[in-house]
């Protein structure tokens, strides 16, 4: 009996400790964060500058806890858990599951159309030049990132099914591994990993602007907790100010955003200049463009990316459902953009 | 003991009950999201799916399958490979001093520690994922197998020899049977072993295997999926171990007696 009643007891103690969390919560909403959380991955891009000057951290008047990522599918994790506040450069298609299942995150801008930054690659020797030859090839990509969406597309408008192709599962290291080992016939992948397979025997098999076409648009984004845009809206305007900023000066002094990008990336300073431009990447400015995200109150056409990236996800049975279009319009919200590039 | 003594199997299914209750009532109240805890009829439609459509491109049997090929055959291997080992170095000291140092070091070795390299010496197809099960099982058997050698007891050895058996016949007949007990304990620790290992061996170029299947739902938080593959993962591996249980009650009838 006695136990019974200790047990209790630990339980109503553990919800009135939840209950006081919950109004901790609600109380902390202050002008300025006292530490933010940001998921990153370590790539060739302007965001590298901004992170590596510090303009990140002076714009939202905190320390940055930076915390590399697998995939995006752990900063959707990340942020639903609560240990992530911003996304920098999450995947579109990953983005596209969090906004379908309503994890509490908003999107708040882009860093680049991936366009042809991430693509086939196939070994030189396989002879591979149609579609048709495919069939019975192995082929590698990272399961649930923006190239294994292109790939499944790729797939689907030939006609081919994945008991023609095998598709394997493969991080981009692993890639490199099977690449070279010679069992694998090709790979969906992006840099550093395709500098390498395309180095070591590999060629470019053009898939993108095909596919980008049919709808198979892909894009790097900028996600924010839900509660991180509710309690500091000015940190996150500050926040793609900072990153506007990185952005101009590699417009304006390309090699030397080139050098900051390589220290950062750990690449050397050429290698940096080609990857980054390989992307498209999109000034805030146009960012507010109907063509993406369009302005407050005014929807862009991204939106509908994203709706029918859901769909497809919800096809492949990643994803149990999606919702209609304005969810994905109503979790875009582009005022903070609209702010940072006034 | 208290005066209300319930038998065990009451209290086991009042348990089992209660988390099933306890889950119910969390779930159906919209406390949580099916996202995080999908619900016991969410987790039922979820299987229910995976047995009529499968999981991307394959059959759920087909994933069972080939979860189960890789690990009978990772745990036979390494079983038969470690047991025969085992004996070695029980019964000679120059081969357990030439191969202890190595055992000793791969048994507390995390299996995810060498998958990278396994890819790079084996490739992905399924000999890295069969190896890694093999180097999983490997230590626990040979030292089991050893331990069982070391504790025969030494009067039975020395009756033998006295009645002029070889050390073939000794080791035939009075080592190997002394030691089975402790073989086949050390197998079914090898086998929980193994398939404790499966998920990290189906990380290597996945796109097959319930591990796998687990791994991939878990990715966009599929919960029905993943809670049904742990459902699977769960029994089939309840059912190897008692099936290991029963084989060891069978053949050593005579041990702890």
């Amino acid at each position: 009996m006695t136990t019974i009643m200790t047990t209790r007891r630990a339980v109503l103690a553990g919800m009135g400790g939840l209950g006081a969390l919950a109004l901790a919560g609600r109380i902390a909403r202050a002008a300025a964060p006292s530490a933010v959380n940001v998921g990153f991955f370590t790539e060739t891009k302007p965001t590298m500058i901004a992170k590596g000057e510090g303009w990140f951290d002076d714009a939202v008047k905190a320390k940055i806890t930076w915390t590399e990522m697998g995939s995006g599918a752990e900063i959707n994790t990340a942020i639903t858990a609560g240990s992530c506040d911003i996304g920098l450069a999450t995947g579109s298609v990953a983005t596209a599951a969090a906004i379908a299942q309503g994890l509490p995150l908003q999107l708040i801008g882009m860093v680049d159309n991936i366009g042809p930054g991430e693509e086939l690659v196939v070994r030189a020797s396989a002879g591979l030049k149609t579609p048709a030859d495919f069939k019975g090839k192995k082929l590698a990509t990272p399961f649930g990132s923006t190239s294994h969406f292109r790939l499944l597309g790729f797939l689907k408008t030939n006609d081919l099914t994945q008991r023609d192709v095998t598709v394997l599962d493969m991080k981009p290291a692993a890639i490199d591994a099977a690449w070279s080992r010679g069992e694998i016939d090709g790979a969906y992948v992006w840099s550093p990993a395709k500098a390498k397979l395309l180095a070591s025997g590999g060629e470019l098999y053009k898939t993108w602007d095909v596919l980008e076409k049919a709808g198979y648009v892909i894009a790097d984004l900028i996600v924010v907790r839900t509660g991180f845009v509710q309690s500091y809206p000015d940190a996150v305007s500050a926040f793609l100010g900072a990153y506007g900023k990185a952005l101009d000066m590699y417009r304006q002094k390309p090699d030397e955003a080139a050098a900051i990008v390589a220290k950062q990336a750990g690449v050397s300073a050429s290698v940096a200049a080609a990857d980054l431009k390989e992307y498209d990447f999109i000034s805030l400015k146009d960012q507010l463009t109907p063509r993406w995200l369009g302005a407050p109150g005014q929807p862009g056409k991204f939106a509908e990316t994203l709706k029918s990236t859901a769909d497809f996800l919800v096809a492949q049975k990643s994803i149990k459902s999606a919702p209609a279009l304005d969810a994905f319009q109503k979790a875009t919200r582009t005022e903070f953009l609209a702010k940072a590039s006034a | 003991m208290s005066k209300a003594a319930l038998p065990d199997w009451a209290i086991t299914l009042l348990a089992a009950l209660l988390v099933l209750a306890l889950w119910v009532g969390v779930t159906s109240g919209g406390l949580v999201r099916d996202l995080f805890l999908p619900g016991p009829l969410d987790v039922w439609s979820g299987l229910q799916d995976l047995l009529d459509e499968g999981y991307k491109g394959r059959s759920l049997f087909e994933h069972i399958g080939m979860s189960l090929m890789r690990v009978l055959a990772g745990f036979l291997t390494g079983a038969l490979a470690g047991t025969a080992l085992g004996l070695a170095m029980g019964y000679l000291r120059p081969v357990d001093a030439l191969a202890s140092p190595f055992i000793e070091f791969l048994r507390p070795l995390p299996q995810l520690a060498y998958l990278v390299l396994l890819i790079v010496w084996l490739g992905i197809d399924e000999s890295s994922k069969i190896t890694m099960l093999f180097l999983a099982a490997l230590p626990v058997s040979a030292i089991a197998a050893r331990d069982g050698v070391r504790n025969v007891v030494p009067e039975r050895v020395r009756a033998a020899q006295a009645l002029g058996a070889s050390p073939w016949q000794v080791f035939r007949y009075v080592i190997a049977p002394g030691a089975l007990p402790e073989i086949l304990t050390g197998a079914r620790l090898a086998a929980g072993i193994v398939y404790g290992t499966l998920i990290a061996a189906e990380i290597i170029a996945g796109s097959s295997g319930i591990g796998w299947m687990i791994l991939d739902a878990g990715r966009f938080l599929r919960s029905d999926y993943v809670f049904a593959g742990i459902l699977i993962i769960g029994i089939a591996g309840f059912g190897i171990d008692r099936l290991l249980l029963w084989l060891e009650r069978r053949v050593v009838h005579w041990a702890g007696k």
